[in-house]
């Protein structure tokens, strides 16, 4: 009966020490990063956080991390796109050019990203059509599709 | 010569003084510059011109690199008609999410496509677009074998086998329009018909003709193979889809290998791993028949 106490003791001192070492705040190490709302990139964006940001870490699972953005959402980042230490805001050389790209945060942008005209007016001065690429895009599996294979598939 | 022709030569000269590597603290000289001469349009010059010549020494972040991706992928339509068939397109994408999942980098969205040609040819672009040709899914046997070519094609996009070409191409350019002054700067999509621009050209030419080198070939058959596994396929797949190739003396096998080198090499590497590999792995064999229809 002592030994299982104290077992339980362990085990729940574990825990909560792995619950501190993975809360916490981290800094956004990416000119943009995507928020999602699963740990896959199929997975629908939430919002997007940009360098230098601080996130709250909620939880840890595999190799994304929980996080509560600046905003308030709630979602899931690829740990690489966190640093430990502050980091310095910036941003995107490219995205300056983007309109809209430099200033919205939002989830509306996310979604879209730099995706813009750019590719558009490459394809129309090279004479290619760009509805290939339009037809690509909206063509790939739903989230829950495609997590669903993920998992039952190939017997993960 | 132009405002931005200025504003880049003015950057390639501290880059060379070894100024900065990154070319950011260049942009106060540039403002000064600007504000001695009083050029008209140098400020937004030197932002643009900036932006092109620190693309042609670091890598380009992700935003970029998918509009470029999407770029290259018109211009692989253009080579090769997109087979505009639903459910072959989703299932493609279902075993390649799959696998991107356990990827190097997961955090990438990644589009996956089957284009209308009897080549045996699988193509990679960067910002994650993967294409498969009808040709070489009818050389495979089953799902491991998908599993492990398009693991291999997201191996070269997690490792970014692209960013040396491209910032080697940005550079030739880079020099060539400072000379030429063909530097034209243009607010909005101007911008991308600049170095982009001229960047996707070289990008796609790799990607649907050249290919990559042999020892990125390897390095993306040793990680296509691990993401196969992670994901709970037998990660023998590409080996044997490369091995059936290597049987076969037709047009299509031979294509496959013009722009996939070492050949053999990769067959020894490939055996290796598998033998000593112990986890097992699902082949899916029956689920990949009835998607191609056979």
């Amino acid at each position: 009966m002592k030994a299982r106490l104290m077992i339980a003791v362990a085990l729940t001192l574990t825990a909560v020490a792995v619950a501190a070492a993975q809360s916490g705040t981290r800094w956004v190490d990416r000119t943009k990063a995507d928020v999602r709302a699963g740990k896959a990139s199929f997975h629908e964006v939430v919002d997007t956080v940009l360098k230098g940001e601080q996130v709250q870490i909620l939880k840890s699972e595999e190799r994304w991390l929980s996080v509560r953005t600046p905003r308030g959402k709630t979602g899931w980042l690829f740990e690489q796109a966190l640093s430990a230490t502050a980091v310095t805001p910036g941003r995107s050389d490219f995205l300056k050019m983007v309109p809209g790209g430099d200033a919205s945060t939002s989830a509306t942008a996310a979604s879209t990203g730099a995706k813009g005209v750019y590719a558009e007016q490459y394809a129309r001065d090279k004479g290619y059509d760009f509805d290939v690429v339009r037809w690509i895009e909206s063509h790939q599996p739903t989230a829950r599709d495609a997590e669903t294979f993920a998992k039952s598939g190939a017997g993960r | 010569m132009s405002a931005r022709a200025l504003a880049a030569l003015t950057l390639v000269v501290l880059l060379a003084a070894g100024c900065e590597s990154t070319g950011q603290g260049a942009s106060h000289v540039l403002g000064a510059i600007g504000a001695a001469t009083g050029l008209p349009g140098f400020s937004s010059a030197a932002t643009m011109a900036q932006t092109d010549v620190r693309g042609a020494f670091v890598d380009m972040d992700e935003p970029e690199e998918v509009e470029l991706g999407r770029a290259i992928a018109a211009a692989v339509g253009a080579r090769y008609p997109v087979l505009r068939d639903p459910a072959l397109t989703r299932y493609v994408a279902l075993v390649g999410n799959t696998v991107a999942a356990v990827s190097d980098r997961p955090d990438l969205r990644y589009y996956f496509a089957v284009l209308d040609s009897p080549d045996i040819n699988a193509l990679a672009a960067p910002g994650g677009f993967v294409f498969v040709t009808t040709g070489a899914l009818a050389a495979m046997k089953d799902e491991a074998a998908l599993a492990g070519v398009l693991g291999h094609e997201v191996g070269h996009i997690a490792l970014r086998h692209h960013g040396e070409t491209i910032k080697a191409q940005k550079r030739k350019t880079l020099f060539r329009a400072v000379g030429q002054e063909a530097l034209s700067y243009a607010p909005g999509v101007g911008a991308f018909s600049g170095l982009i621009g001229l960047t996707a050209d070289a990008i796609a030419e790799q990607v649907i003709l050249k290919g990559h080198s042999r020892a990125e070939e390897m390095e993306s058959d040793r990680v296509g193979f691990q993401y196969a596994a992670r994901a709970g396929y037998d990660p023998a797949g590409l080996r044997e889809f490369l091995a059936t190739l290597a049987s076969r003396d037709d047009t299509g096998a031979r294509k496959f290998f013009s722009t996939h080198p070492g050949t053999d090499e990769r067959l020894q590497e490939q055996a290796k791993l598998r033998k000593e590999w112990t986890g097992g792995g699902r082949r899916e064999a029956a689920r990949f028949i009835a998607a191609m229809g056979r």
